[in-house]
């Protein structure tokens, strides 16, 4: 039996065998058949709720005379990407802000999530960023795709065409480092913070560990950032048109 | 300069020397085992002081760029952000390389 959070406790008290039944529909064996729903999956689930909730709240408390506080933070955040966004992939970037937004506050509130006494990050295992960067990698390619047909395979040959197999390797590989890169970096970061804090608190059991939760406050919102940026980035690359 | 180079020399010297010495000598403790914990204080100071020196550069060119032109503010920090997280993430790759390795 593995250690458990009270949340993924509870989730495996009630929804243990509805798991381990989709896991055996799957052909996956759970590594504890008694409790199918590990840690991380469980804060997923925890961050799912907590966000529809939170959206939930922010659609029904929405209005054009009196915007309250919930909307006043949804509208900044949701400015504030934009205006990045804006910035990296210049016109026609609006219909990239809502999954931009969305992976944004998922990663955060994933990260922000480990600092509450009795959870855990689930980004700090490396299940869940890599989701993540497989869902960036797909949707960037779908939209580059979508933008430019046939056309797309240009970006990955290059300009002269001696070179094009070549291109063509090179570009490939790259492209699945972006995954190995998106993945590890927000992974070893929440990792690295939650461990330092760890190794601070086996030093001095009492006030200096606090400023570590402080630093990894700091590192989770950048983590954020940087990958909502990177999205926009490679989308940009993407969906560019000129190549 | 020419003392740290010695050093460097030296302690190249030793780690190479001492890997089969001690390989040898594999009686009740496991061989090799002394050797991790050098070899992660190596490695990541290695990757974290040359990180170090890579985003030295990086902030340093962008107080200069932001004192030319601090106009140019929102390109810049995007450019420093994003410019910082590549060369971080070399280090969190060997984080987790060591990480792997040692457990």
């Amino acid at each position: 039996m593995p250690e458990q959070l009270w949340f993924t406790e509870f989730l495996n008290h009630y929804f243990g065998g509805l798991a381990a039944s989709l896991l055996h529909a799957v052909g996956v064996k759970p590594a504890y058949p008694s409790a199918p729903i590990t840690n991380p999956v469980a804060m997923e689930i925890l961050v799912v709720l907590i966000l529809l909730a939170f959206f939930l709240a922010v659609r029904a408390s929405m209005s054009v005379d009196k915007p309250g506080g919930l909307q006043h933070l949804v509208e900044a955040t949701e400015e504030f990407i934009a205006d990045q966004a804006h910035g990296v992939m210049g016109h026609g970037y609006e219909r990239y802000i809502p999954y931009a937004v969305t992976i944004g506050f998922f990663i955060l509130l994933g990260n922000l999530l480990g600092l509450v006494p009795g959870f855990e990050s689930p980004t700090a295992s490396p299940a869940v960023p890599l989701g993540c960067a497989l869902l960036t990698f797909v949707y960037y390619h779908f939209h580059g795709i979508r933008t430019h047909r046939w056309g797309y395979i240009k970006q990955f040959i290059g300009p002269v065409w001696a070179l094009a197999p070549l291109m063509f390797l090179i570009e490939v590989v790259s492209h699945f480092a972006r995954i190995l890169s998106l993945t590890v970096r927000l992974y070893a970061n929440m990792f690295a913070g939650d461990m330092v804090t760890l190794a601070f608190f086996s030093l001095v059991p009492a006030l200096v560990p606090v400023l570590f939760l402080g630093l990894h406050l700091f590192v989770s919102l950048v983590q954020t950032f940087i990958f909502v940026m990177l999205t926009l980035v490679y989308l940009g690359m993407a969906v560019s048109e000129e190549h | 300069m020419k003392k740290l180079t010695f050093l460097l020399l030296i302690l190249a010297v030793i780690l190479t020397v001492a890997s089969p010495v001690y390989a040898q000598t594999s009686g009740a403790a496991p061989a090799g085992n002394w050797a991790v914990p050098i070899g992660v204080g190596l490695g990541m100071g290695l990757a974290a002081g040359l990180a170090g020196l890579g985003q030295g550069k990086v902030a340093g060119s962008v107080a200069e760029a932001l004192a030319r032109n601090p106009g140019a503010r929102a390109g810049i920090q995007l450019a420093l952000f994003i410019g910082l997280a590549f060369i971080e993430s070399l280090v969190l790759f060997t984080f987790v390389l060591l990480f792997l390795r040692t457990q």
